[in-house]
């Protein structure tokens, strides 16, 4: 695929006459200096040219999107460009759309985001946003800048209706990921730290569901660190005891029975078949279940488990988890 | 490996020479498919003359000549303006600044030039210091956070917040800004895993959760007695960074994603703020950041990567941090001795010997002796 030609320099077109390129000036030696294309060189120059006269015209979008598309960090021409929307009252819509296109383009890039933030302030548009989302994270599912994006509308909208399909959205990323911790975080902003939204008062049956949701997740799939620390999670920040969910963690803490029960058990749903036990995030919830309990026969206990993981299922942490044994040891 | 009696191979050689070239490299020229960082320049600046710096190269391996002229480009960067002064990333607004502030200076590369200047042992006679502590409260929003420009422009993560904090700390000076306010930010942006995100509501990530925990560190005490942060966030933390340790060694940034080299100093310094250091395997941590050296120069995120002066830099701090806890016999090859003597500052990154020198000729005096 032969790639199209640069557009002819600025400095060659006549409708670009008129203004007096500016050329970055460095006084002495540069310092890390980058070897500029002609195409970004002269882009550049006329952009400083246009900045200093600070003209905001149709032909400045034309040019600040030319940077940005060479260099989308820009964040001047990033600035320039929002000024010049504001200031010619540029249809917003038609900013939305190349943002669209942009952020596909360069979707780790902040201000491709941030830019987009600033124009939908002034829209108000966020019905389109969350479809927009999904689709951008199709390409990245745990795109960091995507998800923060989702979450700013969500808090700046704060509509009801854009609430509403959200915890759908996390099972559909989960399916396609039960290991996307963004999700799971997502979930955990959804659930409790964005109010309390139209039929989630009663607070003890949404903890009971997040609960079972997450045992759920857990049994399918087991050595998933983001859904042990959402467990964590729910119950720290709803002040119940880890051993809450005890009798759920037993099973995950042992190799895999020879004969599977068929226990259909919403609370404590067990491992399935093939799961590759004993689990690591469950041995060590246990043990702090034990620690949680405090007797010096629950101190012993757990002071068993933290030697099976540092010895044997989990050595890279062998330094923390003999912490761990010396710190319960010392208490007790 | 470790084997059972113990007995643990020597980590590869550090490539010291060719790592100080990439760096010295970078500083001549950067190829025209890196002009993403037109606007960040400084930052590559503080990547290379850090890791001349760490690696005790830049009195022996580069000249005065050379050391002065890197000075004069970063103070070339120094700028005033209706909000005090600072520096900006680069010349790539100059001359465009008669009309409405485009050529300004940014708080994250402030942080830079003041300490690549600071590794080049500048005096600072040239720093406007009342200037400079106008322009970080300048940059501060109601919310506590920090914008990278005066006036809430651009970004306005925990990065800035952090270069804001070393900057009066270096300065001893926090007069211009609201500490508590900025604490009360920082606080919002934690996570039930026990990391903070880059916004409050955002993910948990290291190297944010780097510059949360060390801001709580840097910060002068409270209107309460004790630590920032109770033993249970610290429990919690601290669990949350230990477990981002991958089998490999090396850290992840997130739950669930694949180590790179960059968090094992994110990851890595902050669990040395936070004083759990000795409970993650160092030697692994090692192997791993070595196992990252790209045989033409440079450290790459990941083993078989290409090298970047970020990633380079990043890496050589963390070893920095974790080498001297690793016994003789596996430092014995290459020369890690250079890196082990770096004594990294973890709270301001840089070598204590720079910090010291920032703190002696940066502070803002009481007597009026200093501008």
């Amino acid at each position: 695929m032969i790639p199209d030609p640069p557009p002819p320099l600025y400095s060659t077109r006549p409708e670009w006459a008129d203004i007096v390129p500016l050329p970055q000036y460095e006084k002495v030696e540069p310092l890390a200096p980058i070897l500029y294309s002609a195409e970004y060189k002269d882009a550049t120059d006329y952009l400083r040219g246009v900045v200093k006269v600070g003209e905001k015209s149709e032909r400045v979008l034309q040019l600040t999107e030319h940077v940005i598309r060479l260099n989308p960090a820009h964040y001047s021409a990033w600035q320039y460009r929002y000024e010049t929307v504001l200031k010619i009252q540029w249809p917003l819509e038609n900013e939305i759309a190349l943002m669209d296109e942009l952020a596909d383009k360069f979707l780790k890039t902040y201000q491709v985001w941030h830019h987009r933030r600033l124009i939908l302030t002034l829209s108000k548009k966020a019905k389109e946003e969350l479809a927009f989302v999904e689709k951008i994270l199709r390409q990245d599912q745990k795109n960091y800048h995507t998800w923060a994006h989702r979450q700013w509308v969500l808090a700046f909208f704060n509509e009801d209706a854009l609430w509403a399909g959200e915890l759908d959205f996390v099972d559909t990323m989960m399916n396609k990921d039960v290991r996307n911790n963004s999700a799971w975080h997502h979930r955990f902003f959804v659930v409790f730290q964005s109010g309390v939204r139209d039929g989630e008062e009663d607070r003890e049956r949404v903890v009971r569901r997040e609960l079972i949701y997450t045992k759920q997740s857990i049994s399918l799939a087991p050595n998933n660190a983001s859904a042990w620390n959402y467990l964590r999670g729910v119950l720290e920040y709803n002040k119940l005891p880890l051993s809450t969910v005890a009798p759920f963690v037993q099973p995950y803490t042992k190799p895999l029975p020879d004969q599977l029960l068929d226990l259909v058990d919403v609370e404590n749903p067990p491992p399935g078949k093939g799961a590759d036990l004993p689990c690591v995030a469950a041995i060590e919830f246990q043990a702090d279940v034990y620690e949680e309990a405090g007797g010096s026969e629950d101190v012993d206990k757990a002071v068993q488990l933290w030697k099976s993981l540092a010895g044997e299922f989990d050595t890279i942490r062998k330094k923390y988890w003999e912490y761990r044994i010396q710190q319960a040891l010392l208490r007790v | 490996m470790e084997n059972f009696t113990g007995h643990r191979d020597p980590l590869p050689p550090l490539a010291r020479s060719a790592h100080i070239a990439h760096a010295k490299y970078a500083l001549a020229h950067l190829p025209g498919s890196l002009v993403d960082f037109d606007a960040s320049r400084m930052a590559v600046v503080f990547y290379c003359v850090g890791i001349l710096d760490l690696l005790g190269a830049l009195q022996e391996e580069t000249t005065e000549l050379e050391r002065g002229s890197w000075r004069n480009w970063i103070w070339e960067q120094y700028l005033g303006g209706r909000y005090g002064t600072g520096f900006r990333p680069g010349p790539f607004m100059a001359g465009t600044s008669v009309n409405s502030g485009y050529d300004s200076p940014h708080i994250i590369m402030t942080y830079a030039a003041l300490l690549s200047l600071a590794m080049l042992r500048d005096d600072y006679s040239r720093l406007n210091r009342q200037g400079l502590l106008r322009f970080v409260g300048s940059c501060q929003n109601r919310d506590g956070s920090f914008s990278n420009t005066p006036n809430g422009g651009g970004d306005y993560d925990l990065r800035n917040l952090y270069s804001a904090f070393c900057i009066c700390c270096m300065l001893g000076d926090w007069s211009s800004i609201d500490v508590e306010r900025a604490i009360s930010f920082i606080a919002s942006c934690r996570t039930y895993e026990g990391g903070y995100g880059q916004l409050p509501s955002c993910e948990a990530q290291s190297g944010t959760t780097f510059l949360a925990i060390a801001c709580l560190r840097l910060a002068p005490p409270g209107p309460r007695p004790g630590p920032r942060l109770t033993p249970q966030e610290q429990a919690r933390s601290e669990h949350w960074l230990i477990h981002s340790q991958d089998a490999s060694g090396g850290f992840r940034g997130r739950t669930g994603k694949l180590p790179d080299v960059c968090y094992c100093f994110w990851g890595g310094a902050a669990l040395r703020i936070l004083g759990a250091h000795e409970k993650i395997n160092a030697y692994a941590f090692t192997q791993f950041i070595a196992a990252c050296q790209f045989p033409f120069g440079g450290v790459g995120k990941a083993p078989g990567q290409p090298s970047d002066p970020y990633h380079t830099y990043f890496a050589l701090a963390a070893a920095a941090l974790y080498t001297p806890r690793l016994e003789a016999s596996v430092r014995a090859y290459g020369q890690w001795d250079s890196i082990t003597s770096a004594n990294l500052n973890p709270l301001l990154n840089a070598t204590e010997e720079t910090v010291k020198w920032a703190w002696r000729h940066m502070r803002v005096e009481d007597s009026g002796r200093r501008r």
